[in-house]
C-alpha cells in the first residue's frame, strides 16, 4: 500500500511538470505564420551582386566553384567585348550555376570570391517541387539593377549586407512578398508558384 | 652520335654529389638530382638568355649568386640551391618581376598552371615593399590571328622572340622600346602569322601570350586530360587533347616528346579543333531519294548498301572503294578485309597526287636532324610543318645544307640552293656526311631519281604524306595489289558507268583531287556512291548515302607516321549521338553479308605487323600500278587538306582554299 502511494508521488511529480510546460512560454513557433529571427551570420541562398554602376561583380573565374567542396557551382568564363559589357575588366560570367540541393552552405565560395561577387543570404526558404528548379542560375542569383549594391561583406554590420536590410528587418515575419520579392529570385520563385498553383 | 667517350664532371649540389658531362648547365645538372632550380627565360630546347635572373643558386668560393641557366658545371663545384643567401636574392628577384604585374590571376587564362604563380608561392615573400602604382599597359591586345597579349603580365623573358627566331626561324616578333616600357611586339607591326604562333602561348612562363581560341573558355583543373597523337597530317605528334563539358577546348603539346614532336605543335594541330562541335556536323545517315536526301537509320543504311553490292554483281557491274588515308590503321585494314572477302579488289587509298606514302626504309625523325645534306622535293613546309622545324634545326643550328629540287613552294628564309633535277641536287650536297631526302611522294620520276642519284650515299628516307595516315592505308593494303583498277582507273571507268557501287572512306576527292572533274563524273555515273564523312563535303553531296563518321578524336585505333612509327591515338572525346566510326561501319556492312571478322585481337595482330614492314623497295619504286600520274601541285597551305578548318569561324582568316592544279 505504503509502496503504491510512493507511486502516486512520482506521478504527481511527472504530471508537474507536464503541468508546467503547459502554461510556460512555447519554444515552437507557428510557422510559417511566424518566422524566426536567425543568427547574422546565417548562411542561406547566395546571391550575385552588382557593382554600383550595375556591372555585375562576378569575372567568371571560377575561384568559387574549385573551392566548393560540394561540387555545387558550375561556371562558364566569356569574354566582355565592347558591344556587350557585362563586367568590368575582359571577363565575365557567360553561365553560372549553383545547384542548392547540393550546396551544404558553408560560405567557401564567399570566401574565395575575389570581388565578393556570390554572398550567401539569410534567406533560407526555396522549397520547390522539382529537383531542377534548385539549380539557380544567373537569372535567380544575380540581384537586379535596381536592387543596389549594398557593401561588400567584411564591412557589414554583423554580416547583414545593407542591402538586404529590408530582408533583415522582416526576417522574424518574413512575408514571401516583402522578403523573398525583393530580389530578382522571389519574382521567379513566385512565378513558379503561380505556375504550379494555377 | 659517334664522338669520343664525353668528358665527366663530378660537382655536389645541395650536399648530393652528381656526375654529368663537362659543359652541362646547373639548371640541367640539378635536374639529374631532382632538385628544381627556378627558370624563366631558360628553356631546354631555347637555351640560355640570362635575363629573369630568378634561377640564382650559391656556388661556393664566387663572390655573388650566379645564374644557373648559364653556369656550366666544373670539376669539384658545390652549388647550394636552397640555402638562405639564395632563398632572399630569389624572393628580390620575384618582387622585382611582379612590381609591376596586374596579378589578375582570376581572368588570366594561365592561372593554374602558371610559371609565375608557383613560384612566388614557393619562393616568393608574398608581400612587396614598392609603394609606387603598378604602371599600366594594354591588355587583350590583338597579336595576330591566333594570338592575344597581355602586355602587363609580360616578364620579357623573351622566350616567345627566342622561339620566333631560333625554332620557327621566323623573326617576327621582337622587344619594343625598353625598360619598364617593354612590350613583345612583331617588328613590322603586322600581324603574328605562321604556321608554329601557337608554341609561344605553352612556351610564355605567364599569361601574357594566350589562345584565342581557348580564351576565357576553361581553368586548366576543369580539363579531361588525354594524351594522343595529332592526325591532322602524317607527322603525328604527341599532343594531350583537354576536354571540358564535352567540348575538346585546347591541344596541347608533350614537351618531353623528343621522338616526334620535338615538343612543338603546328597551329592546325593546336587550333583546328572547333569542326568538332560544329552544328554541321552529320549525325544520321542521309539517303538521297529523288535527288533529296533524307534521312534514315543504319539499319536501312547498311541494307541498302549491302543491296546495292549485290544488285552490282547481278548487273555485272564493278565495285570499288577509294580513301583510307584519313583512316586509322585497324579501319584501313579491315576496309581492305571486307572489300577483299566480298570480291572487290578496285581498292585504292590515293585519291590525291600523292602516289606513293612508305620509303625502302624507315628512319627516325631525330636521324633527320644530324644529316649533313637534307634533300627535300614537294612543300615540305607545309605538308608537314613540325618536320619542317626538324630541318630548320637541321640547318640553322646545325650547319646542313638545304637543297630543294623542283617546285618546294615559297622560298625559306635562310641559305639552301635550289635545283632542278635529282642530277643537280648531287651536285649540291655537300660531299661528306649523311643525306636525308625528304620528299612529297607525288612525282614518282623525280622519287625515283632521287633514290638512284643517292643510293651509294645510302640516303635516310621520308615520304611526307599529303593525308595523314596514307603510310597507314598502304600499309594495310588498300591497293589494287591483286590486279584491281587503281584511282585514275576507277575514276575513268565509273565516269564511263562500269562500276554499280563506289565507296568513299576518309576522301573528299572533289575538292582535292587533281583528277575532280572525272571524280564528279565517276559519281554522278555510279548508280550507289557511299560517302563516309563528319561534313557534307563536296563529295558527299554527289553520293547517294552518306554515312556520319567519328572524327579522330573520338575513336582509338593508330597511325603510321612519316618515320614509319606506328603511333596511337587515343579517344578523348564522345561522338555525337548518331555518328559511327568507319570500323563500325564496315562491321555493319559485313555483318549484312554474314562475313566472319577478325577478332580485335587479330586484328590488332595483322596492323603491328603490316605496320613493321614498309611497302615499297625504294623511293618512286611504288609496287602498285598507276595508270596515268597527275600533275604534282607545288604549292599547297598546312591548312589544305580536309577542310575541317572550313566549319570553325575562330580559324577563318587562318584557312586557304586548296591550290588548284594549273591554277
Ligand atoms: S556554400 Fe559551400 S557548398 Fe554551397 S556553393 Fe558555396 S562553397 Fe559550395
Ligand atoms: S562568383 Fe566570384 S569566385 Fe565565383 S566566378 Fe564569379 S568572381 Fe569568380
Ligand atoms: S610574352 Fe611571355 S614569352 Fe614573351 S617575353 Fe613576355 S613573358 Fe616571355
Ligand atoms: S605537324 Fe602535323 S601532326 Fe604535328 S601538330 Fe601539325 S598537323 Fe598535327
Ligand atoms: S632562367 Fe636563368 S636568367 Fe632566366
Amino acid at each position: 500500500m505504503r509502496k503504491q502511494l510512493y507511486n502516486v508521488g512520482a506521478i504527481l511529480k511527472g504530471l508537474s511538470i507536464t503541468f508546467k510546460f503547459m502554461f510556460a512560454k512555447r519554444p515552437t513557433i507557428e510557422y510559417p505564420s511566424v518566422k524566426k529571427q536567425h543568427a547574422p551570420r546565417f548562411h542561406g541562398l547566395h546571391e550575385l551582386r552588382r557593382y554600383a554602376d550595375g556591372k555585375e561583380r562576378c569575372i567568371g573565374c571560377e575561384l568559387c566553384s574549385s573551392a566548393c567542396p560540394a561540387n555545387a557551382i558550375t561556371v562558364i568564363g566569356a569574354e566582355n567585348t565592347p558591344e556587350s559589357r557585362k563586367s568590368p575588366g575582359e571577363r565575365h560570367a557567360a553561365r553560372y550555376e549553383i545547384d542548392e540541393l547540393r550546396c551544404i552552405f558553408c560560405g567557401m565560395c564567399e570566401e574565395a570570391c575575389p570581388t565578393d561577387a556570390i554572398v550567401l543570404t539569410p534567406r533560407f526558404e526555396m522549397a520547390d517541387y522539382r529537383r531542377g528548379s534548385f539549380i539557380y542560375a544567373k537569372d535567380r542569383l544575380l540581384v537586379p539593377p535596381e536592387a543596389g549594391v549594398g557593401t561588400p561583406p567584411d564591412e557589414r554590420p554583423n554580416g547583414i549586407p545593407a542591402d538586404l536590410g529590408r530582408v533583415a528587418e522582416v526576417k522574424s515575419t518574413i512575408d514571401i512578398t516583402a522578403g523573398y520579392g525583393a530580389t530578382h529570385r522571389g519574382e521567379i520563385l513566385k512565378t513558379q508558384r503561380r505556375g504550379l498553383a494555377g | 652520335m659517334a664522338e669520343a667517350a664525353t668528358e665527366m664532371v663530378k660537382l655536389t649540389i645541395d650536399g648530393v654529389p652528381v656526375e654529368v658531362p663537362k659543359g652541362t648547365l646547373l639548371v640541367e645538372a640539378a635536374k639529374k638530382i631532382k632538385q628544381e632550380i627556378p627558370v624563366y627565360c631558360y628553356h631546354t630546347k631555347l637555351g640560355p638568355a640570362g635575363l629573369c635572373r630568378v634561377c640564382l643558386v650559391e656556388v661556393e668560393g664566387m663572390p655573388k649568386l650566379q645564374i644557373g641557366c648559364n653556369t656550366p658545371v666544373a670539376d669539384g663545384m658545390v652549388v647550394h640551391t636552397r640555402n638562405e643567401k639564395v632563398e632572399s636574392g630569389r624572393s628580390m628577384i620575384l618582387e622585382l618581376l611582379l612590381v609591376n604585374h596586374p596579378l589578375d590571376c582570376p581572368i588570366c587564362d594561365k592561372g593554374g598552371e602558371c610559371d609565375l604563380q608557383d613560384y612566388a608561392m614557393a619562393y616568393g615573400r608574398g608581400a612587396s615593399d614598392v609603394a609606387d602604382p603598378k604602371q599600366s599597359k594594354p591588355k587583350g591586345v590583338d597579336l595576330g590571328p591566333t594570338i592575344v597579349l597581355d602586355e602587363e603580365r609580360c616578364v620579357v623573358c623573351q622566350r616567345c622572340v627566342r622561339f620566333d627566331d631560333i625554332i620557327a626561324g621566323e623573326r617576327q616578333l621582337v622587344v619594343k622600346d625598353r625598360g619598364h616600357n617593354d612590350i613583345i611586339a612583331t617588328s613590322t607591326g603586322d600581324p603574328y602569322r605562321h604556321n608554329f604562333t601557337g608554341n609561344v602561348t605553352e612556351l610564355c612562363p605567364v599569361g601574357a601570350l594566350t589562345s584565342k581560341t581557348y580564351r576565357f573558355k576553361s581553368r586548366p583543373w576543369d580539363l579531361n586530360r588525354t594524351e594522343t597523337s595529332c592526325t591532322q597530317c602524317a607527322v603525328g605528334c604527341r599532343q594531350f587533347a583537354d576536354v571540358r563539358y564535352g567540348t575538346l577546348v585546347r591541344t596541347m603539346s608533350v614537351e618531353n616528346d623528343d621522338a616526334i614532336s620535338d615538343g612543338w605543335l603546328c597551329d592546325r594541330g593546336r587550333y583546328n579543333i572547333g569542326y568538332l562541335g560544329a552544328p554541321e556536323r552529320l549525325t544520321q545517315p542521309l539517303y538521297k531519294q529523288n535527288g533529296q536526301f533524307v534521312q534514315i537509320g543504319w539499319d536501312d543504311a547498311f541494307a541498302l548498301w549491302a543491296k546495292a553490292i549485290n544488285d552490282a554483281r547481278a548487273a555485272g557491274k564493278a565495285v570499288g572503294a577509294l580513301g583510307g588515308g584519313r583512316l586509322f590503321n585497324e579501319e584501313a585494314y579491315l576496309l581492305g578485309y571486307v572489300m577483299r572477302a566480298l570480291g572487290v579488289k578496285n581498292l585504292d587509298w590515293r585519291t590525291g597526287r600523292q602516289l606513293q606514302a612508305s620509303p625502302g626504309a624507315n628512319a627516325s625523325y631525330e636521324a633527320l636532324e644530324n644529316a649533313s645534306s637534307i634533300v627535300i622535293a614537294g612543300d615540305i613546309a607545309e605538308l608537314a610543318p613540325v618536320l619542317w622545324l626538324r630541318i630548320i634545326k637541321a640547318v640553322t643550328r646545325k650547319g646542313a645544307r638545304l637543297v630543294r629540287v623542283g617546285a618546294c613552294g615559297a622560298a625559306p628564309g635562310f641559305a639552301h640552293t635550289d635545283v632542278t633535277n635529282a642530277g643537280e641536287a648531287a651536285q649540291a650536297v655537300a660531299a661528306e656526311g649523311g643525306v636525308a631526302i625528304v620528299w612529297d611522294g607525288a612525282d614518282l620520276a623525280l622519287g625515283a631519281a632521287l633514290a638512284a642519284t643517292f643510293a651509294s650515299r645510302s640516303p635516310l628516307a621520308y615520304i611526307a604524306s599529303e593525308q595523314s595516315n596514307a603510310r597507314g592505308a598502304e600499309a594495310m593494303g588498300l591497293l589494287p595489289t591483286d590486279g584491281g583498277a587503281d584511282f585514275t582507273k576507277i575514276a575513268a571507268d565509273a565516269a564511263n558507268g562500269a562500276y554499280g557501287v563506289l565507296a568513299l572512306f576518309g576522301a573528299n576527292p572533289l575538292r582535292n583531287a587533281p583528277n575532280a572533274e572525272t571524280m564528279r563524273g565517276a559519281l554522278q555515273a555510279t548508280p550507289f556512291t557511299v560517302v563516309s564523312e563528319l561534313f557534307m563535303t563536296e563529295s558527299a553531296q554527289a553520293a547517294t548515302l552518306v554515312l556520319p563518321a567519328k572524327s579522330a578524336f573520338e575513336k582509338s585505333g593508330t597511325v603510321i607516321d612519316i618515320a614509319g612509327d606506328l603511333l596511337p591515338v587515343n579517344a578523348s572525346l564522345q561522338a555525337p549521338v548518331g555518328a559511327l566510326s568507319d570500323l563500325e561501319m564496315l562491321i555493319g556492312l559485313a555483318q549484312q553479308f554474314d562475313l566472319a571478322l577478325p577478332t580485335s585481337e587479330e586484328l590488332d595482330a595483322a596492323v603491328i605487323a603490316r605496320a613493321a614492314k614498309p611497302l615499297a623497295a625504294a623511293l618512286g619504286e611504288a609496287r602498285y600500278a598507276t595508270s596515268e600520274p597527275l600533275a604534282p601541285s607545288s604549292s599547297r597551305s598546312i591548312w589544305d587538306g580536309g577542310g575541317t578548318c572550313a566549319h570553325d569561324d575562330r580559324i577563318a582568316t587562318l584557312r586557304r582554299e586548296p591550290v588548284k592544279v594549273g591554277a
